[in-house]
C-alpha cells in the first residue's frame, strides 16, 4: 500500500506540472521586420533582442502562467506587411502588433490595428506622423520619433555651436528625410534662432553614389551640413565625402540616426572625428549596469554588438508584458491600452534617475536625448569611434509638443 | 558659375557615370551576346564585393581581393549559365523564364551571401596608395575617384581592341548577329556564350569591387545598382555596349548637373532624359549600331 502511493504520488508529481502547462496561456505577437536587403541587419538584431526580453519575461512569469510567444515575417511591402497584420489577427489569433522599420509600412500596419481593435507597438520606425497627426488608440511606440530627435538637435545647435547662420540638408527623398529637416526648422524657429538654409538635397533612399552631391554642397559652403540618412547612406555618403575634404571646410550634424553603432562600425578608423551625431541607442552611453548588461547579453547572444532597433523590439516586449501583468490577462484589449498609457518603463538607454514613460495622449514614448561627436574608442570593435562629450536634453522638453502636432496636421492632413 | 565648379561637377559627374558603366556593359553585353536580360547582374557586382571583402580578410590586400573577386564573380557567372540558363534558352515564353530565373538568382544570392557574412555592414578599404586626393586648378579631386575613371577608360579602351580587332571579338559580335549561322560555320556557339556570360559577370563584380570603398557592403546591394544600370542600357539601346557607355555618361553628368542646378529634380532627371529617348528613339541611341539577335 505505502509502495503504491508513493508511486501515485511520483506520477502526480510528474503530471501536475505537466497539466498545468498544458493549460497555461501561450500570448501570440505578430511581429514584422524588414529581414532582407539592407534593412535587414535591423530585423536581425531586432529579433536576437525579442529572444533576450522572452527570456527575462517568461523567466519572471505572467498572470496565470501565460507564456510569450513571437512570430515574426519579412514585411516586403506595405500591402504585403498588411495582409500578414490581418492573417495574424483572424488566423493566428496573435493579441498584439509588433515592430517594422519603415514607417510607410508603420503607417499602413497602424490601419489594421486601428480597425481591429489590436493594440500595435511599433519598435523602430520613428515617423512622428504615428504618434501625431495620424495618432489612433491601439498604437503604442518603444522608441523615439524624429521629432525627438531634431529638437533636441535644435537645443543643441543652438547652446552648443557657435558663429553659424547657414545650414544647407541632405536626406533621402521620402517622408523619414523630408520631416527631419521640417522638423528642426521648427525647432530652431521655435527657439528664436536666426538661420538661412542654402541648399536642400534630395537623393534616393539607398543612393549608391554621392559623389555630385557632394560637390554641390561645398560649393554652396554652408556653415553647417544637416544630415538626415540612415544605415548604409551614411556610411556610403561619409565615405564618399572625407576625401573632398567637406568635414573641415563645414560642421556635419546628424542627429537621429547618424551615430547608429552599425554605421560606426561600418566606417571604423574612415569615421572623421568630431562630428555631431546622435542615435535612438548608444552602446556606451548611459554607462549604467543596466544599459552594458543589456549591451553584454546581446554580444552573447549574437556575436556583434547591437544596432540602435534592437532597443526598441527589447524594450516593446517588456511593455507588452508589463501591460498584461497590469490587467492580469491579454484578452482585455482596452485595458490593456489603459495600463500601457503613461506606463513607466526602465530601458537601457535610461541615464540613473531617469525612467522612460508612455505619454497617455499621443502614446509615443518619452525619453531622454543625447547628443554627441564622434571620439576615438575602439572597445566595441570593429567600430574604431564612438561618441563621447554628450549633452543631455531632457525628456519632457521634447515631448509632447501639441502645438508642432497642430502644425504637422495643418501641412500633411490627418 | 565659376569654372572650378564646372571642372568639379564634371569630373564627379564622370566618377558616377563610370562606375555605372561597368555595371551596365556587362548587363548589356549579355543581353547582346547571349540574349539575356540578367536581372541578377547586381549580384554578381554584390558577389565580387564579398569575395574581395572574404580575401582582404585572409591576406589584407586590395589588389589580390580585387583579382580574386573578379574571377569568382565570372566563374560564379559562367556555373549560373551552363547549370541553369542554357536550358530554358530556346523555349517558348522564353523571356518569362528569363525574367523568373534570373530574379529567383537575386533572392537566392541575397540570402547566401546573408548566411555566409551574415547581415551587417561590411567594409573594404581603399589601398593605401589612393588614400589622398589631388589638385586639378582649384579642383580637389579624390584619387580613388580617377583611379575609377582610369579603369572605367581602360575597360573602354579594351573592348574596343578585343571586340573589333581580335578574331574572337569578331566571333562574339557574330554570335550576336546570328548564332545559329555561327554554329553552322563550326563555332562552339555555346561555349562563346558561356565565356561570354562570365565576362560580363566579373565585370559587375569588378564594379562592386571598385564601389566597395566608397560605398556600403551589404546585402541588397546588388539590386540598388541595377535600376539606374537599366536606364543607361535603355538610353544606349539595349545590347550596344557603346550605347552603354553613352548612356552611363549622360546620366552621370545630367545628374551631376542637375544636383547643382535643380537639386529638388535632380533624382527625377534621369528617368526624364530615359523618357524622352523612348519617345525620340524607342530603340536607344546607338541604335544604329545595335546588334540584331536570332
Amino acid at each position: 500500500m505505502k509502495r503504491k502511493l508513493i508511486s501515485l504520488f511520483i506520477i502526480a508529481a510528474i503530471l501536475i506540472p505537466f497539466t498545468i502547462v498544458q493549460g497555461a496561456e501561450t500570448i501570440k505577437i505578430g511581429a514584422l521586420y524588414t529581414m532582407t536587403g539592407r534593412g535587414g541587419q535591423y530585423g536581425k538584431d531586432s529579433e536576437v533582442a525579442i529572444k533576450i526580453a522572452l527570456d527575462e519575461v517568461n523567466a519572471k512569469g505572467l498572470p496565470g502562467g501565460a507564456k510569450l510567444d513571437v512570430i515574426i515575417t519579412d514585411d516586403k511591402n506595405p500591402q504585403y506587411a498588411v495582409s500578414v497584420a490581418k492573417r495574424y489577427i483572424t488566423d493566428e489569433k496573435c493579441k498584439f502588433l509588433f515592430g517594422i522599420i519603415s514607417t510607410g509600412i508603420g503607417l499602413a500596419v497602424t490601419e489594421v490595428s486601428k480597425e481591429y481593435k489590436v493594440i500595435f507597438v511599433g519598435t523602430d520606425h520613428a515617423g512622428t506622423d504615428l504618434t501625431a497627426n495620424k495618432f489612433q488608440k491601439y498604437y503604442f511606440r518603444s522608441a523615439n520619433n524624429t521629432f525627438q530627435s531634431m529638437m533636441a538637435g535644435a537645443y543643441y545647435l543652438k547652446d552648443e555651436v557657435k558663429n553659424w547662420k547657414k545650414i544647407a540638408y541632405i536626406g533621402p527623398d521620402y517622408a523619414y528625410g523630408r520631416d527631419q529637416l521640417m522638423e528642426l526648422k521648427w525647432g530652431l524657429d521655435k527657439l528664436g534662432v536666426k538661420y538661412e538654409v542654402v541648399g536642400e538635397y534630395w537623393p534616393k533612399l539607398y543612393e549608391p553614389d554621392y559623389t555630385a552631391y557632394i560637390t554641390a554642397i561645398m560649393k554652396a559652403a554652408p556653415d553647417i551640413l544637416v544630415v538626415g540618412f540612415w544605415g548604409g547612406d551614411t556610411v556610403s555618403f561619409i565615405k564618399q565625402a572625407k576625401p573632398y575634404g567637406l568635414f573641415g571646410k563645414m560642421k556635419y550634424f546628424h542627429v537621429d540616426a547618424g551615430g547608429n553603432y552599425e554605421a560606426l562600425a561600418a566606417l571604423g578608423a574612415d569615421m572623421p572625428a568630431g562630428i555631431i551625431m546622435s542615435a535612438r541607442h548608444h552602446n556606451n552611453w548611459p554607462e549604467t549596469a543596466a544599459n552594458k548588461a543589456y549591451v553584454q547579453k546581446f554580444y552573447k547572444a549574437a556575436g556583434r554588438y547591437p544596432s540602435y532597433a534592437a532597443e526598441g523590439a527589447y524594450v516593446g516586449i517588456h511593455m507588452i508584458a508589463e501591460a498584461i501583468r497590469k490587467v492580469g490577462n491579454a484578452n482585455d484589449t482596452e485595458a490593456l491600452v489603459k495600463a500601457m498609457e503613461g506606463m513607466k518603463i526602465q530601458c537601457p538607454e535610461d541615464p540613473p534617475g531617469f525612467t522612460s514613460y508612455i505619454d497617455p495622449k499621443t502614446h509615443q514614448i518619452v525619453q531622454i536625448q543625447a547628443i554627441g561627436t564622434t571620439v576615438k574608442n575602439d572597445k566595441f570593435p570593429p567600430a574604431k569611434y564612438m561618441l563621447g562629450n554628450f549633452k543631455i536634453y531632457p525628456a519632457d522638453k521634447l515631448w509632447p509638443s501639441f502645438e508642432y502636432i497642430d502644425y504637422m496636421t495643418k501641412v500633411k492632413g490627418k | 558659375m565659376d569654372f572650378n565648379t564646372l571642372i568639379a561637377q564634371f569630373i564627379s559627374g564622370l566618377s558616377v557615370a563610370m562606375l555605372l558603366f561597368l555595371v551596365a556593359s556587362g548587363l548589356t553585353l549579355i543581353f547582346g551576346v547571349v540574349n539575356v536580360l540578367n536581372f541578377a547582374h547586381g549580384s554578381f557586382y554584390l558577389l565580387g564585393t564579398y569575395f574581395t571583402y572574404q580575401l582582404m580578410q585572409l591576406f589584407n590586400n586590395f589588389w589580390v581581393g580585387l583579382l580574386v573577386g573578379v574571377i569568382g564573380a565570372g566563374i560564379v557567372g559562367m556555373v549560373v549559365e551552363v547549370l541553369f540558363l542554357r536550358r530554358i534558352y530556346g523555349r517558348d515564353q522564353e523571356g518569362a523564364f528569363q525574367l523568373l530565373m534570373t530574379y529567383a538568382f537575386i533572392l537566392i544570392i541575397d540570402d547566401v551571401v546573408k548566411f555566409i557574412w551574415g547581415p551587417e555592414y561590411k567594409t573594404i578599404p581603399k589601398p593605401d596608395a589612393l588614400m589622398g586626393s589631388l589638385k586639378i586648378g582649384a579642383t580637389v579631386v579624390p584619387s580613388y575617384n580617377i583611379f575609377i575613371i582610369v579603369v572605367g577608360l581602360l575597360v573602354v579602351l579594351f573592348a574596343w581592341y578585343f571586340l573589333t580587332k581580335t578574331d574572337k571579338g569578331k566571333m562574339v559580335r557574330a554570335s550576336s548577329l546570328d548564332r545559329n549561322m555561327l554554329g553552322l560555320l563550326g563555332t562552339n556557339v555555346p561555349m562563346i556564350m558561356t565565356l561570354v556570360f562570365g565576362v560580363a559577370t566579373a565585370m559587375g563584380g569588378l564594379a562592386g569591387i571598385l564601389a566597395a570603398p566608397l560605398r556600403t557592403v551589404t546585402p541588397g546591394a546588388g539590386v540598388e545598382v541595377i535600376i539606374d544600370s537599366m536606364i543607361v542600357v535603355v538610353i544606349g539601346g539595349f545590347g550596344n555596349f557603346w550605347g552603354a557607355l553613352l548612356g552611363a555618361l549622360i546620366i552621370g553628368e545630367v545628374l551631376s548637373f542637375g544636383i547643382l542646378w535643380m537639386p529638388e529634380l535632380a533624382t527625377v532627371l534621369t528617368f526624364i532624359v530615359m523618357i524622352v529617348v523612348l519617345i525620340v528613339k524607342p530603340e536607344g541611341l546607338l541604335s544604329k549600331k545595335m546588334v540584331g539577335r536570332k
